[in-house]
């Protein structure tokens, strides 16, 4: 597959070149190309099964590919580790919301702020060991979880433990820890699944602010509606390979997408 | 009032201590209470805060004790220079066992069965190589550290009384090096580590690095308790490297809590105490002791300082 269309004039963050991965005798990404450039909003859709989830997890190093590159900044990274790749500036949320129990919500962002604090002080953050005020990152951390619980709405649910959170906070705090780890490409694995229409409308809000204030977007989600809203562009997937590219409205009325939803005997929608 | 300076007010209480206690059995307890509350607290680093069950702590516990004394002996160094090289030995040996166990993931039951079976080969090669160690008999300690004392100058650590400062000193600065480790940005990928090391390492923690800096560091601190210990005891022997030794580790903590850095010292407290108080025989003794225990890990599972607290906050609450 060739190069993927993106923005006239905007630089590529992202290169997804004949991406495969087989577990066993099951393929869950077939020879899949794309590629993500800054500043647009992605929108990735697909029916169940259609290897989304495992789209993430390759690009954010949870998982490493069988075949194919992913280039990043003129970089391979497939097959780095996910931290490595997070300090790189890919950072990924998880479908099912991934949190640390025992901790508030501000003490999650705090430990979210640990690639904030590496690329401020480096190794001079051994120096804050013998004296907290060292390089005085810690007020600036702080000020930035402030900032962020602001901006993913959480100021209500700031100093309550995560297990107390309902399910659309969950959510929400996890985009918040993804943004205290400043990326560059935010990988959102179905931000909007199990949300209500509200809690729908206001995280469409957040992203659209964090896209707004720099930050590119890769969303995958069941949800047409919301990725058709959300994109700028959207890539539709079907058995792990790409059936269809291009503006939302566009791939929405792909038969080829149709098919793939809703079955081969109905054409028409 | 910070959790550092609450430390400082305690220990001042204790410094105190020894002008209304006169007793050398007391005093002595208090020693050992010490040295295996350090022991305890370095142990949670690992355990408590990083969520990594080690069953290495008391390996590196017994090997700074039988290399502080092999280096004094055969090198001819001062105890204090034995034991940092003791600690060098240790940190080596941890940093091997950390890389192999992080290396293959070892989480949960299968990091403490690989780091017990590493335990178990050092206490085996102590244990039958009789020309270094002298095998079960063990070896006595005749040597004692000496000591700059302004106005004295250099003496030789040798009252139960100049053990007890310099036990307590250690154990503070135990717990106040802890206390800052655990407050700042590694004590947060620690937490990270322990409660969800999957997420930690999407929000760009090196979860290997932080593991092994956790084990490595507690095991360091092991090495030096190690050292003391032995030199105070005036004796070592393989028991030092055993898995009872690990356990009653582990006891000290789950007895204390490990939600808090300090709280292992109140369990090495009572599980050091506790047989010297109750005087029944010795199988009596040992049920009686094993039930106290039991049941208080039972009915008290946060461990003493955390029902304490909890107790605490409920009644500030109402």
């Amino acid at each position: 597959m060739g190069r993927s269309p993106t923005w006239d004039g905007a630089v590529v963050l992202l290169e997804v070149t004949g991406l495969t991965k087989r577990f066993g005798g099951l393929t869950a990404v077939a020879d899949l190309s794309f590629s993500i450039a800054k500043g647009e909003i992605v929108g990735v859709f697909g029916p169940n099964g259609s290897g989304k989830t495992t789209l993430l997890s390759l690009i954010a190093g949870v998982i490493g590919p069988t075949s194919g590159t992913i280039v990043w900044k003129s970089r391979q990274i497939q097959g780095e580790k996910p931290h490595d790749i997070a300090a790189a500036g890919i950072v990924k949320t998880f479908q099912n919301p991934q949190l640390f129990s025992e901790l508030s919500a501000f003490e999650h962002l705090m430990i979210a702020s640990h690639l904030m604090l590496k690329r401020r002080l480096g190794w001079h953050r051994i120096a804050t060991l013998l004296n907290p005020d060292a390089g005085r990152a810690g007020p600036d951390l702080e000020r930035r979880a402030g900032e962020v619980i602001q901006l993913c709405r959480l100021d209500a649910a700031r100093d309550q433990l995560a297990v107390g959170l309902s399910y659309g906070e969950e959510k929400m705090l996890g985009v918040a820890m993804a943004l205290m780890c400043e990326p560059e490409l935010l990988l959102l694995d179905e931000p909007a699944s199990g949300l209500g229409q509200a809690e729908i409308e206001s995280l469409e809000s957040v992203l659209r602010d964090l896209r707004d204030h720099g930050t590119t977007l890769c969303v995958i989600d069941h949800k047409v509606g919301f990725l058709g809203r959300l994109a700028d562009r959207a890539i539709s997937l079907h058995h792990g390979a790409k059936i269809a590219e291009g503006t939302p409205a566009n791939v929405l009325r792909d038969p080829n997408v149709i098919r793939a939803y809703l079955g081969q005997h109905h054409d028409r929608v | 009032m910070t959790a550092s300076a609450r430390v400082l007010v305690v220990a001042a209480a204790f410094a105190l201590l020894p002008v209304l206690i006169k007793s050398d059995f007391i005093l002595t307890i208090l020693v050992f209470s010490f040295l295996l509350g350090m022991l305890a607290v370095s142990f949670n680093l690992i355990f408590g805060f990083t969520g990594q069950l080690s069953m290495f702590h008391a390996a590196a516990f017994g090997i700074a004790a039988y290399a502080t004394h092999l280096a004094m002996v055969h090198l001819g160094v001062s105890f204090w220079t034995g034991m940092l090289l003791a600690a060098t030995l240790v940190a080596v040996l941890s940093l091997i066992v950390g890389i192999i166990c992080f290396r293959f993931r070892l989480k949960e039951f299968y990091f403490a069965v690989v780091t017990l079976a590493f335990s178990e080969m050092a206490r085996l090669v102590v244990l039958n190589w009789n020309s270094v160690t002298n095998g079960t008999l063990g070896i006595i300690l005749q040597d004692k550290p000496s000591l700059w004392l302004p106005g004295q100058g250099v003496v030789k650590v040798d009252s139960t009384l100049m053990w007890y400062f310099i036990s307590l000193a250690a154990l503070v600065l135990t717990v106040l090096v802890c206390l800052r480790v655990i407050s700042s940005w590694m004590g947060r990928s620690f937490a990270a580590i322990r409660l969800n090391d999957e997420l930690g390492d999407t929000l760009g923690i090196n979860v290997f690095r932080y593991k092994l800096a956790a084990f490595a560091a507690g095991n360091l601190i092991a090495a030096f308790t190690g050292s003391l210990y032995a030199f105070f005891l005036g004796s070592i022997e393989p028991g030092f490297l055993s898995i009872e030794q690990s356990l009653a580790i582990v006891a000290m903590v789950l007895l204390g809590g490990r939600g808090a850095v300090a709280a292992p010292v109140i369990g090495a407290l009572v599980l050091t105490s506790l047989p010297h108080l109750i005087h029944f025989g010795a199988e009596v003794r040992s049920i009686v002791y094993g039930s106290i225990l039991i049941l208080t890990i039972l009915l008290m599972p946060q461990g003493i300082y955390g029902t304490l607290s909890n107790l605490g906050r409920r009644r500030r609450a109402a």
